[in-house]
């Protein structure tokens, strides 16, 4: 113990005086609250009893209402209508099944659907209005508040229902909206949301959820025991949320729905500007008509639309990959002008099929194009010539061209969930299924079947970059976010992601075929001829097999069950000089590209001329 | 050592033990009355489980009287890397409860590192202090080390996030400065200083919900949903209890469930409403003598080690006190810091019962020398 004793330094009396001073400031601090608690309790006393007794404050909430969402023409797509909702507090009700039940009469809604909104609130739920009926007009809303003084613990407020304008049109990209969950409710990226409250679930609802939402306001009402209101404690008024302009054209979505819909035809059209990367329709179908989940989801919809086998939530555009077919045969070209390994001169004999080792590939017509040069090859679609460039490139140096038109990775459009499709190269193979690339793989590959995967938006993307020069834009659906008053909060720009490092040359002569494929005698694409004004389109037909079948084996996809059916692709860009406009079309199981896809992309494209020349008046 | 055993003995501080025992057993019967899961006849689970973390106090408390209180000085260092490591590993495989990061699980106990930070930031500075000479005034040179010493532990539990201790740990360690003597431009430039990390903390550490905290608390109009709402809830609570209070679970605020976080953070305004003025002020006097007579205590200690540690356990008790009775009574804005010995909590119960064991410590080797 002396050992420690000895340690301690002599002390100078700083700490004692210091010492006084703390004792006196921890007295006087200690007075300090219990003043304040004197006239709290004692003062004041009176005054909070009487607050606590005669109940307390009620908080309701008051929704903003949320931001609309306009095309690029300023036509609204999605906005807020006017609604009016009814609301129980449990704590106020006396005989809550006998209020719930005159409630439904009132209203007319049912009244299992009544209860199970009302849900079996316990704990603090109990004092917070519970909501029993939703999206009520005026009429229902009239004959509730009429009878209100004799409900007690009823009240209703308004609550702007989403609508949208056009039901099950652009559903996909603009989204729908559901109540947030309790999980989210316990992330920290959810702190300003409540239970109760909408949230963007899908598409540009989900993505800017924030900016449309805008600020939710309150108030604090002083209520009685039975629920009446006796005052305005305060009152923070909303902040309606953000108005998101688009790039869409509406009317342009419009006609390709349209199209697709004519003959119930399932899949998914891209319109894109080559210019700017900026996306002017994108279709989805089948879709589904978001206006049914905005006041709350029914689960047996929602499970019908979940477990349907094809698949309607699916935004086909950008998350569904197939493999291209013949729109794949650009980049073998490419890949054949840019590796010198052909010139424009080069001659290819086709006899409608192709020997490699034991195998005999075929071309789709079974007696042969005869002799073929690059550009007949591309107009005639013919197999046989990319068979042979194809295995000459080897899969490697296809991949290579194929990434430097963007294709394998995101074209980067703010939606989520978009798919970076699939190039293979050898090292994938072995990496996937640790098998040997062999040169029959790349056979097929060359002709665009086999491994690839494209989705519909990066088959748009990878063409405007040829249409356009090769400049590959972001893909972006965003124009603009504004202020409800009009102020502009954001602008999105044009974003170049990269020059394709393709000459101008080789583009040059692939633009010329493509616009051969449209224009030409044996073109695959003459649907495309005879546009208003006379311009002039570029396309490129695909047929994607489906059923993998015995190599070199070739089923005419017409005789098929519909579901072992081929996909059919048609991409386009127009006028073919000038490209002011692409558009890529996928019909799935449709068969032929050029007869199940390319009267779709011509419709989108005849629309596309005609809203350009003004011809059309109005809607 | 035997006869060590029997002046410790005869010393046993009876004052402080008699004043935190009282105070505890207050803090049990307001949790029973405070947890909603409250049945006629049993213990609410709450009130069950923090009575048990009072015996393991209490027995944590004699253990601390053990050791010599000089022996501690060697392993304030250590203890400190200790509670910093444990930090860190609460940041990475922690449990979230309310989106804070906060818990270690042992078993089926909670362990909550950053009430024990608190204590090892008073050993730490406690050990700081008494090894530099009393007499020379301290510059801001000095003060980098202790203000790095701060900043780690501290940063850590902002990031959990849990501004309320995080402001506690560094008050407490912050007030030693008081004893010292600083000159007075160290002071100004330190409180440039602390402004300047105040405006840090809050653009890039503060999470919104706590900037709409400070809002609320200047402009309560502002969001009447959020603070607000806790505010007004607790003042009407306690208010409405009067002078002598509406009696045991008879307060309407308090059973109709309109306090929030009524078990923790504003577990004074049922004792408020249940209990008066009256009950309320015998609480504070209690609260009051324990604080006073820590002064004592550092003040009758013969070396500065046993001062320092003796002060930091009293500011600790200063602080969290103001803090969280402030806040319930609507002088000070909501921030999450629970009352010593009331608010339910078993890592801030072990954590002052063991603050209390050392300030015992203290006073009980007063004589021995």
């Amino acid at each position: 113990m002396s050992r420690l004793t000895s340690s301690a330094p002599p002390s100078d009396g700083t700490v004692e005086r210091r010492l006084r001073g703390v004792s006196l400031l921890v007295v006087s601090v200690w007075m300090l609250l219990l003043t304040r608690l004197f006239y709290l309790q004692v003062v004041q006393g009176d005054v909070y009893k009487v607050s606590a007794e005669r109940n307390s404050v009620r908080t309701q909430r008051v929704q903003a209402p949320r931001g609309a969402v306009l095309d690029r023409n300023f036509e609204v797509l999605v906005d807020s209508r006017p609604a009016f909702e009814v609301l129980v507090v449990p704590h106020e009700t006396e005989d809550v099944p006998t209020t719930l039940l005159r409630i439904s009469g009132l209203t007319g809604r049912d009244l299992d659907a009544v209860r199970k909104s009302y849900g079996t609130p316990r704990g603090r739920a109990r004092f917070q209005p519970q909501r029993v009926a939703h999206d009520l007009d005026r009429d229902a809303l009239a004959s509730v508040e009429l009878r209100l003084w004799a409900l007690g613990g009823v009240l209703t407020q308004v609550s702007p229902v989403r609508g949208y304008r056009f039901g099950p049109s652009a559903a996909h990209l603009l989204g729908w909206l559901g109540e947030v969950s309790p999980e989210q409710l316990r992330e920290k990226e959810f702190q300003s949301y409540r239970l109760g409250d909408v949230i963007g679930r899908g598409g540009i609802e989900r993505l800017l959820d924030s900016d449309l939402r805008g600020r939710p306001g309150g108030r604090n009402l002083l209520v009685d025991a039975h629920g009446k209101e006796l005052d305005l404690l305060s009152r923070v008024e909303p902040q309606p949320g953000r108005n998101v302009v688009l790039t869409i054209d509406h009317q342009l979505q419009l006609a390709a729905e349209a199209a697709l819909d004519r003959e119930h035809k399932q899949g998914a059209v891209v319109a894109l500007d080559p210019r700017t990367g900026e996306v002017l329709a994108l279709a989805s179908r089948p879709a589904f008509d978001p206006n049914g989940f905005a006041t709350g989801v029914d689960p047996e919809v929602w499970r019908a639309l979940t477990s349907d086998p094809h698949k309607p939530l699916m935004n086909r555009a950008l998350q569904g990959q197939y493999p291209p077919g013949s729109t794949y045969k650009v980049v073998t070209a490419i890949g054949g002008l840019e590796e010198k390994l052909v010139d424009p001169h080069t001659q290819v004999y086709c006899g409608g099929s192709f020997r490699l080792g034991r195998r005999t590939y075929r071309c789709w017509k079974k007696e042969g194009h005869g002799a073929m040069d690059l550009h007949k090859a591309l107009v005639q679609s013919c197999d046989v010539y990319f068979y042979k460039l194809g295995l000459e490139l080897g899969v490697n140096r296809l991949a290579y061209y194929a990434r430097a038109l963007g294709l394998g990775s995101r074209t980067g459009i703010e939606l989520g969930g978009e798919m970076p499709g699939l190039v293979p190269t050898k090292e994938w193979r072995k990496l996937r299924d640790g098998t040997t690339w062999v040169e029959g793989d790349t056979v097929s590959v060359s002709i665009g079947q086999g491994a690839n995967l494209w989705t519909p938006l990066q088959l748009a993307s990878a063409y405007a970059a040829i249409a356009n020069g090769g400049t590959r834009h972001r893909t972006h659906i965003l124009k603009r976010i504004e202020e409800p008053d009009g102020t502009i909060v954001r602008t999105v720009e044009p974003e170049v992601v990269s020059d394709v490092a393709i000459s101008a040359a080789t583009l040059a002569r692939v633009r010329a075929a493509l616009s051969g494929v449209v224009n030409e005698p044996h073109g695959t694409g003459g649907v495309m001829r005879n546009l208003p004004g006379g311009v002039l389109a570029a396309g490129k037909t695909g047929t994607a097999q489906v059923v993998g079948m015995a190599p070199g084996e070739r089923i005419d996809s017409e005789d098929l069950a519909r579901q072992h059916r081929d996909h059919a692709w048609f991409v386009t860009y127009a006028p073919a000089d000038d490209p002011r406009l692409v558009v890529a079309v996928l019909v799935e199981h449709g068969g032929h590209g050029g007869s199940a896809a390319a009267p779709v992309a011509r419709e989108v494209v005849v629309r596309f001329l005609e809203l350009e020349q003004g011809l059309y008046a109005g809607n | 050592m035997q006869g060590i055993d029997r002046r410790l003995i005869q010393n046993f501080e009876w004052p402080l033990f008699t004043m935190a025992v009282l105070v505890a057993a207050i803090g049990i019967v307001n949790l029973i009355s405070a947890s909603p899961e409250q049945t006629v006849t049993g213990m609410p689970d709450t009130a069950l489980r923090q009575l048990v973390w009072l015996g393991i106090g209490i027995a944590l408390m004699f253990a601390m009287l053990i050791p010599d209180y000089r022996t501690l000085e060697r392993f304030a260092l250590p203890f400190y890397g200790v509670i910093v490591a444990l930090l860190v590993t609460v940041l990475i495989g922690g449990r979230i409860v309310n989106g804070s990061q906060r818990w270690l699980v042992l078993g089926p106990l909670n362990l909550q590192p950053s009430e024990l930070a608190k204590l090892a930031m008073i050993l730490l500075f406690a050990r700081l202090l008494a090894r530099r000479s009393a007499s020379s005034p301290v510059g801001l040179r000095d003060l980098i080390v202790p203000g790095i010493l701060i900043a780690i532990p501290a940063a850590l539990i902002l990031k959990q996030p849990d501004l309320g201790t995080t402001l506690v740990v560094c008050i407490v360690s912050a007030s030693y400065l008081v004893l010292t003597r600083v000159r007075v431009f160290s002071f100004v430039l330190l409180a440039a200083f602390g402004a300047a990390a105040a405006t840090a903390a809050w653009v890039f550490y503060l999470h919104d919900y706590q900037k709409e905290r400070v809002f609320t608390f200047l402009n309560p109009e502002r969001d009447p949903l959020g603070a607000a709402y806790h505010a007004i809830q607790s003042q009407i609570a306690v208010g409405s209890g009067g002078l002598f209070g509406k009696g045991f679970g008879q307060g309407s605020q308090s059973q109709l469930d309109f306090l929030p976080e009524q078990q923790t953070d504003f577990v004074f305004s049922v004792l408020g409403e249940e209990w008066g003025f009256v009950g309320v002020a015998v609480v504070l006097v209690l609260y009051l003598g324990i604080l006073l007579r820590g002064l004592m205590i550092a003040h009758s200690s013969k070396d500065l080690f046993g001062s320092y540690l003796a002060l930091g356990v009293v500011a600790l008790f200063f602080w969290a006190g103001v803090i969280n009775i402030g806040m319930v009574i609507g002088v000070l804005p909501v921030v999450g810091v629970p009352l010593p010995m009331l608010s339910y909590g078993g890592s801030a119960l072990l954590t002052c019962m063991a603050a209390l064991g050392l300030l015992m410590n203290v006073s009980m080797r007063r004589y021995i020398f």
